[in-house]
Parts: structure tokens; C-alpha cells; sequence
């Protein structure tokens, strides 16, 4: 074994009995190269070193075994991965999230790359909750890896878990970063808002979906990023499909949404003006011009929901002004061929309580009717005090952001220095 | 007037002599709509304007109405040679050659009306030409001379005088620029209101609306002239500036704005047949308040309205339209309104309004017609608004989409029942729906505090080359963590 590597065994131990985690993370991060180096020999390190107390030195050995462009030598990295997440020291490796997130996305490449994305989906999961980043509803850049594995291998359901969480703060993952620069990279950020709006999106929650895809497209910017190109595009189809017409972006959107990405998608600005025209020819002549972009943005199928969503607001619109309508009449104001298809789509739409109508067959009439009223008895009591206990709850957490910020001594200085003659500490949220 | 005598005059001197240069084919004007029979007395019509405003008018009917085209042609033409304006005299003469040629083909059996066809005049167009660069001289010499005497009010009467010039002679875009040059050499507001209403005037003729609106608040903002003594001591220039201000939000499609500017202007100093008739004010007025105004609104300022209801005196056939609104008459508001209809379409300003101004007083009468009914018969709706049951069905359907009747259609009996709203039902949905919309900005409140305190920001490429160099700078410089 050559004597770099003694060295590197000897320190990381000597180190990690004395739980001197900082100098540790020196050694490591110093001796990436020395491993690089000794390729061949670092499962003989590995076996020296003990996962539950030396974390940071397995930690670095297997990152340097998955950075290691083709290793011929036998590949057992899977299960040594596996072993090192479900039972390394979580004081240890919380102290680097830097490397343990290099890890998590070597390591998802490398699934990706051998195409069997569904054994890693567990291993990140437990490795999220292992180390309590999902108990702190803390964002690392693991969660984008474990969506992107889900979605590689269409199996969404383990990931919602993690999805369903509110994100409150953001691990700092980019360790030496100094005051003006970021501590968390921008693409995964982007990523898994894209990736989980596209969970959320399989699994027909557009409610969600819309929200994630919101987040990345006013993620603050000075560039053109394709992730938020690509998040635009969905934002525009889910919002057609949710609310029948384009949500307004966020003001505090970076520019660059507006002047560049807006542009971009030209395609999809022609689909809305002709859904919220609702105007069915000119939306079928739009998708079938745009074919090709839309197939190439893998949106078609979205856009195949938008257009039958079409037919439907145009029948709902109906349910608003008519109390009576022949079938015929319905398929010639809704634009669809004929009656037996308006019938269909009315029938449809009954099944799911979007409507409410009987249909008379013996005269081809519809006859709509008010909805029933939805809102009594105590369900709706509970729903609507639960919906209140939602508000308050982040109510309360924002006025706690808002004391922390005023308590702040730098805030404190700042806000009093700029307005002496003012009430400095004038809260503006709790106005 | 003396103007409107020399177009007589010269109407009748004209020479008759059939010659139409053998080109043809005038490119396809009517493009959008023909009026084919109108029964607008066109001497009269022209009669009522000078200047371009004539020149203008005349040629929008030439565009759109065949049966008058010759007369207005010839009217156009007899009245351009008072003027300055070879180049329109030139158009106008190659339109007409068109139209003759294209005429008399078809049309041998009519021989009046070839009669009297006015040849194009190369003598005239020579001197006119000629006298016009004389005047045009003559014009920037007194300028330059007020200027080496620095007298300002020489200078701006100078500019004012070569801007008239270049108006007679056609060219607007100098007028505008002579006319908005004076500005500088203003010594009192009348003459900086005078100068407003130049530039005001030449912009009409450009139809640069936004233009028109801010001359007519620099007119109305010089001191001495504010709106409030304006009406009692320069009533003809306030009328003027309300006229003009109404014409450019009618051209705009602000009908309201327009029908208030219009609704303030009074008849009796209502003189500028350089811009409007009388009768203009009247229509322009009182289509828009139709349009736009609420039953209350109509009330107080059309119908009892002491200074506007001389306008519509002269516009009779709108007066009882009007009144038949008032009255819920709507049937007969409507007919009246559709007689009148051909006549609008031929007005050069309000011509490409007519369509939208129908269509919103007819929603107007539609919603007041059914304003106090629980249920309404459809045939019967159909028939007070002259339409098939299936096209009121149509409107209907906007109206109550856009939230303007509050009714269901029943299209099997076809009977329209007036609704009452869910009002507790809505308000539960609007809370959930305004609850929803609360939580979720709360969440991406929270969410976004954590990114700007994490300085997430995506960069230009150089720094988002992504984990792969940033692994590779990591071990360079080594950190204090936590």
C-alpha cells in the first residue's frame, strides 16, 4: 500500500477517534487527489476503515471510486454505497453535506448510466430521512436526484413523500462561498422543481404540479436557464388545463422570464390565445401547425389534455347560460362533430361531478341544472375550519420569520440608520 | 362663405370633355364594405367643411360609395383648386380618370353623367405650382427677416404663416413642424392656445391621436385658460378643444371619454368646419353616450342636457333614437338606428367605430330590455330586436357569460328566466378559493425567503458549468465549516 494512502488511513482515524470533524473534513477534501491516484487499491482502504466510525474517510474513498472513469476493477459500489447510507455516522456526514452530495449525484449517474434508476430510488429516500433533512424540511440537492431517479423509472409514488414537504430553508452545500455568492446550486434547485412538477403532474395533481413549476419560474435569475424554459412551458399547459386560462406569473419574477423566455414559447402563447378565445377550430389549427415543437418538447400529450379540456370548459360555459339545449345544438356551439360525441363528453362530465345535467333522449335534449347546494352540513364546517387552521399555522410561521428578521442586529442597524425619525421596528407584515 | 361659392363656381366653369387616359383597374378600395345607396345630400354634406376635412370626407366616399363617387369627385376636385394641393389634385384626377374609364364601358347608356367630367388641368397645375414656391419664398424670406429683427411675435406669425401654407399645399408633416416651431416665440396663452389648436388640427388630419389628446391638455393647462373660467369667457376654443379631445378617444375606442368631451361642447359656438360639423358633434356625441351610458347617465346628461339637446336637433333621426332608448322603445331605437346606419358608415371618423358602438347598444337595450322580467319570451324578444331566435339566443349567451344578465336560457321553450344567485354558495367558494390563494402565497413566501437567503441565482453559463468543476475547485482552498 503506498504510503500516501497510510498516511490518509492513519489520519482519517486518528482524527475521527477524536471527533475532530473539521480538521477531518480538511484531510479529506486535501487527499481527493492521493485517492484518485491509488485507484486499485482503495477497497484495501476500505476495508480498514470502519463505516459507522470513520463516515468522512468511506465518504471520500467512495467518491473517489465513482469518479474513477470506468473501472475495470470488480463493481461492487452499489452495496458499498447501500452499506455506507444505511449506516454511516450521521454527526459526521451532516458536517460535510458538500461531499455526501457529490456522492448522492455520482452515484445517481451511475445509475442512470447502468439504466437501473429504480434500485437507487430507497437508498436516496432513506438517505434524505436518515439524515434529517427531511424532518427540517431543509432542501438538498439530493432531492432533485431522487426525483430525476423516479422519474427515470416511472415509479412516482415513493417520492411524494419527500415532494409533499414544505421547503423552509436550503442545505448550504457549496461550502466555501463567501457572502454575495450562493450557497446551494442554482440547477438542482431548478431541477427539482421541474422534476417534482412533473411527479406531481404524472401523478394528476395539477394543483401541485403548478406550484412547483411556478417556484422555477420565479426563481431569481440573470440568464436564460432551459430548465426554467422548459418549467415555462408547463406552467402555461398546467395552468390551461387547472384554470382554464393562464395564471399570472409572480411580479418578483426575474426579468428574464419576460424578455427572453416568453419569446421562446411562442408555440404555447398561440395555444393559450386560442383556448382562452375558446375557440376549438383555431386551437386544433394551432396544435396541428406547432405538432412538431410541441413533440419535441414532449408536451404533446399535455397539450392533447389541454384540447379535450377545451370541449369541457365550453360545455360548463353552457351549464351557465342555458337550462335547456338540444344535443345537436350542444356539439355545434361546443365544436365538436356531432351529437353523439356532445353526448358522450356531457355523460362524461356528469360522472365526474364537473357537471350537473340529465339527459333526455327521447328529444336529444340536455337539461342542466343548479348545482346542489355543496355547502352545508358539518363536512363543509370541518373542511373550511381545517383550511382556516392551514392559514394560521402559516400565519404564524411567517410572523416568526418576520420577529427573526426584526430582532436581527443587522436589520436593526440598517432600518434604524435609514429611517431615525420613523418607528424602526414597524413590523410591515403584521399591518 | 365665400370658399364654398368659388366651388360652385368653378363646378360649373369646368370644362366638359370625356378623356380618360386608357388606364384602368383602380385597385380594389372597397375592400371591407360598400354602402351602395345612400341618401346623403352630398353638396351639403360638403358644404359643412373646409379645408382637408372636406378633402378627406369627400374621398372616404369616394372609397366607399359608388353611386356618389362622381359627385364627390367632382366636388373634391373643383373644391382642391382654391388650394395649393397640386399633388391630391393630381390623385384625385387619376381616381376620377379611373372611374370614368371603368364607367363608360359599361355604362353607355348614361351619357349625363359623362357629361360633365372635368379634365386634368396642366396649365393649373403649372401656375399653381409656380405660385406656390413663390409664396413659399416669399413666406421664408419674412421669416428670416423676423428673425434677423428677433421681433417674437413677427417670428411666430411667420411660422404660423408659412404653417398655413404648407397645410394649403398638402404637405402636413411641415405644417406640423412650422405650426409646433412658433411654440417658442409665444408671448401670451392665447397665443399658445392658438398654437395648440394648429398642431391640434394638423394632427387630426394625420390622425395622431395620442398627439391631438396632449395639445388639447397643453391647451387647457396654459395658465389663463383654465377649464373653469374657459367655458364662460372662450367658449368657441373650449367647444373646440372638447370636440377635438372627443374625436381623438372616439378614434382611440374610449367611447365614454369620447361621448363626455362631445356632451360639453355647445352649439352656438360650435364653428370649425375645419375639423367637425355641428352635425357631427351631434351623432359622435350621442352614439357614444348611447353606447356607454347607464339609463340614470343618458338621463342627466344627454336627454335633459339644455347645451347639448340643440345638436341634436339637428340630427333629428338620432334625437328619436335616443328618446325611443329613453323610453325603453327599443325596437323602434333600433330601426331608427339601422336607417341611419348607411349615412354613418360613410363618416370618415366614425365609420370604422360604427360596428362596435351598434353592437354595445344593442347589449345595452338587451340587458335594460330585460332588466325588470323573471322570464321572457324568446320569440317574442326576438321580434322587439329583430333577430331569429337562434342569433338573440347567441347574444344572449355573451351577455350572460360576460356577467351582464343575470338568466338561464331555456332553449327548448325557448324562454329566458331571469336567475337568482347562490349568493351563500358563492361566498363559501369565494372564501375556499381566496383561503387556497392564501396558503399557497404563504408557502412560496417561506420557500422564497430560503432561496434569497441561500442567494439561489441562476447565473450565465461560466458559473453553472454544474457539480463537475465545482468538485474539482473544492479541494483547493480549505473552509471553516459551521
Amino acid at each position: 500500500m503506498a504510503s500516501a494512502l497510510e498516511q490518509f488511513v492513519n489520519s482519517v482515524r486518528n482524527l475521527s477517534t477524536h471527533g475532530n470533524l473539521r480538521e477531518l473534513y480538511d484531510v479529506v477534501i486535501k487527499s481527493s487527489d492521493v485517492l484518485l491516484k491509488n485507484v486499485q487499491h482503495l477497497d484495501n482502504v476500505l476495508e480498514t476503515l470502519d463505516v459507522q466510525q470513520h463516515s468522512l474517510g468511506v465518504l471520500a474513498v467512495l467518491i473517489a471510486k465513482f469518479s474513477v472513469p470506468n473501472a475495470s476493477l470488480s463493481d461492487n459500489r452499489f452495496l458499498q454505497t447501500q452499506e455506507f447510507i444505511s449506516t454511516c455516522n450521521v454527526e459526521q456526514v451532516r458536517s460535510a453535506p458538500d461531499l455526501f452530495a457529490e456522492l448522492c449525484h455520482l452515484f445517481t449517474n451511475y445509475l442512470v448510466e447502468t439504466k437501473s434508476p429504480i434500485r437507487g430510488i430507497a437508498l436516496l429516500k432513506q438517505a434524505i430521512m436518515r439524515l434529517k433533512y427531511l424532518s427540517e424540511n431543509q432542501l438538498t440537492s439530493i432531492h432533485a436526484d431522487l426525483c430525476q431517479l423516479c422519474l427515470l423509472s416511472k415509479c412516482f409514488k415513493p417520492a411524494l413523500q419527500i415532494l409533499d414537504v414544505d421547503i423552509v430553508s436550503i442545505c448550504q452545500e457549496i461550502p466555501h462561498a463567501n457572502a454575495n455568492s450562493s450557497q446551494f446550486d442554482a440547477k438542482y434547485f431548478l431541477l427539482y422543481y421541474y422534476y417534482g412538477g412533473q411527479i406531481y403532474l404524472a401523478l394528476k395533481n395539477l394543483d401541485r404540479a403548478l406550484y412547483f413549476f411556478e417556484v422555477a419560474l420565479s426563481t431569481p435569475a440573470h440568464a436564460v436557464s432551459h430548465i426554467m424554459l422548459e418549467a415555462y412551458k408547463k406552467f402555461i399547459l398546467v395552468s390551461l388545463l387547472l384554470h382554464g386560462k393562464v395564471q399570472q406569473i409572480p411580479k418578483y419574477s426575474s426579468k428574464v422570464v419576460l424578455r427572453f423566455i416568453k419569446p421562446l414559447s411562442q408555440p404555447y402563447n398561440d395555444l393559450t390565445n386560442a383556448f382562452v378565445n375558446n375557440n376549438v377550430t383555431e386551437m386544433n389549427n394551432v396544435i396541428s401547425k406547432h405538432t412538431e415543437a410541441f413533440t419535441r418538447d414532449r408536451n404533446l400529450g399535455l397539450v392533447k389534455q389541454v384540447s379535450s379540456v377545451l370541449y369541457k370548459k365550453n360545455i360548463q360555459r353552457l351549464t351557465k347560460t342555458f337550462l335547456t339545449l338540444s344535443l345537436t345544438d350542444v356539439a355545434s356551439r361546443v365544436g365538436l362533430p356531432g351529437p353523439e360525441d356532445a353526448e358522450k363528453h356531457i355523460l362524461d362530465m356528469i360522472d365526474n361531478g364537473q357537471i350537473y345535467a340529465t339527459i333526455n333522449q327521447k328529444d336529444g335534449m340536455v337539461v342542466f341544472s343548479d348545482e346542489p347546494d355543496k355547502y352545508s352540513g358539518p363536512g363543509v364546517l370541518k373542511a373550511l375550519e381545517e383550511e382556516l387552521a392551514l392559514c394560521m399555522e402559516f400565519d404564524n410561521r411567517i410572523l416568526a420569520m418576520d420577529e427573526e428578521i426584526q430582532v436581527n442586529p443587522q436589520y436593526v442597524k440598517k432600518s434604524a440608520g435609514l429611517q431615525e425619525e420613523e418607528q424602526p421596528s414597524k413590523s410591515t407584515y403584521a399591518l | 362663405m365665400p370658399l364654398q361659392f368659388m366651388t360652385m363656381a368653378q363646378n360649373v366653369v369646368e370644362p366638359m370633355q370625356v378623356d380618360a387616359p386608357p388606364e384602368d383597374n383602380d385597385n380594389n378600395e372597397e375592400t371591407f364594405y360598400v354602402v351602395e345607396n345612400s341618401t346623403l345630400d352630398l353638396e351639403a354634406y360638403a358644404n359643412s367643411y373646409t379645408g382637408l376635412a372636406k378633402i378627406y370626407r369627400l374621398i372616404y366616399i369616394v372609397d366607399h360609395c359608388p353611386s356618389l363617387r362622381l359627385e364627390a369627385l367632382k366636388i373634391a376636385i373643383s373644391y382642391i383648386m382654391t388650394t395649393y394641393n397640386v399633388n391630391l389634385y393630381q390623385v384625385l384626377h387619376q381616381r376620377l380618370a379611373d372611374i370614368t374609364s371603368s364607367m363608360n364601358v359599361p355604362d353607355v347608356a348614361a351619357p349625363s353623367a359623362s357629361q360633365d367630367i372635368p379634365s386634368i388641368d396642366n396649365m393649373w397645375i403649372e401656375t399653381r405650382l409656380k405660385k406656390a414656391a413663390l409664396k413659399l419664398e416669399k413666406l421664408d424670406n419674412d421669416l428670416k427677416n423676423y428673425k434677423g429683427n428677433s421681433i417674437k411675435e413677427s417670428i411666430r406669425r411667420g411660422h404660423d404663416d408659412l404653417g398655413d401654407h404648407y397645410l394649403d399645399c398638402g404637405d402636413l408633416s411641415n405644417a406640423l413642424k412650422c405650426y409646433s416651431r412658433s411654440r417658442d416665440y409665444c408671448t401670451s396663452s392665447k397665443h399658445v392656445v392658438n398654437m395648440c389648436l394648429n398642431v391640434i388640427k394638423v394632427s387630426v388630419y394625420l390622425q395622431n391621436w395620442s398627439h391631438v389628446l396632449s395639445y388639447v391638455a397643453k391647451a387647457e393647462g396654459t395658465p389663463d385658460f383654465s377649464e373653469s373660467q374657459a367655458k364662460e369667457s372662450n367658449p368657441v376654443i373650449f367647444s373646440k378643444l372638447r370636440c377635438a379631445a372627443g374625436l381623438a378617444e372616439l378614434a382611440t375606442r374610449k367611447y365614454k371619454q369620447a361621448a363626455k368631451h362631445f356632451l360639453q361642447a355647445s352649439l352656438d359656438h360650435c364653428d370649425f368646419p375645419e375639423l367637425l360639423s355641428p352635425g357631427n358633434v351631434a351623432i359622435y356625441g350621442g352614439l357614444c353616450a348611447l353606447a356607454t351610458f347607464d339609463r340614470p347617465e343618458l338621463q342627466k346628461h344627454v336627454v335633459n342636457n339644455g347645451s347639448f339637446k340643440p345638436f341634436l336637433e339637428l340630427e333629428p333621426a338620432l334625437r328619436d333614437a335616443i328618446l325611443k332608448f329613453y323610453e325603453s322603445k327599443y325596437a323602434a331605437c333600433l330601426r331608427l338606428l339601422d336607417d341611419m346606419k348607411d349615412a354613418l358608415l360613410l363618416d370618415l371618423y366614425l365609420a370604422p367605430h360604427v360596428p362596435a358602438l351598434y353592437a354595445q347598444i344593442r347589449s345595452r337595450a338587451l340587458v335594460q330590455y330585460f332588466s325588470p322580467y323573471m322570464s321572457a319570451d324568446l320569440h317574442r324578444m326576438a321580434q322587439a330586436f329583430g333577430r331569429t331566435v337562434p342569433a338573440l339566443e347567441d347574444e344572449l349567451m355573451r351577455l350572460i357569460l360576460d356577467g351582464q344578465i343575470q338568466a338561464r336560457i331555456d332553449s327548448h321553450n325557448k324562454v329566458l328566466y331571469a336567475r337568482d344567485a347562490d349568493q351563500r354558495g358563492a361566498t363559501f367558494e369565494r372564501g375556499l378559493v381566496v383561503g387556497k390563494e392564501q396558503v399557497r402565497r404563504a408557502r412560496m413566501l417561506v420557500l422564497r425567503a430560503a432561496v434569497l437567503r441561500s442567494r439561489i441565482s441562476v447565473q450565465s453559463p461560466p458559473r453553472e458549468q454544474g457539480e463537475g468543476t465545482q468538485s474539482q475547485m473544492q479541494p483547493v482552498s480549505s473552509v471553516t465549516r459551521n
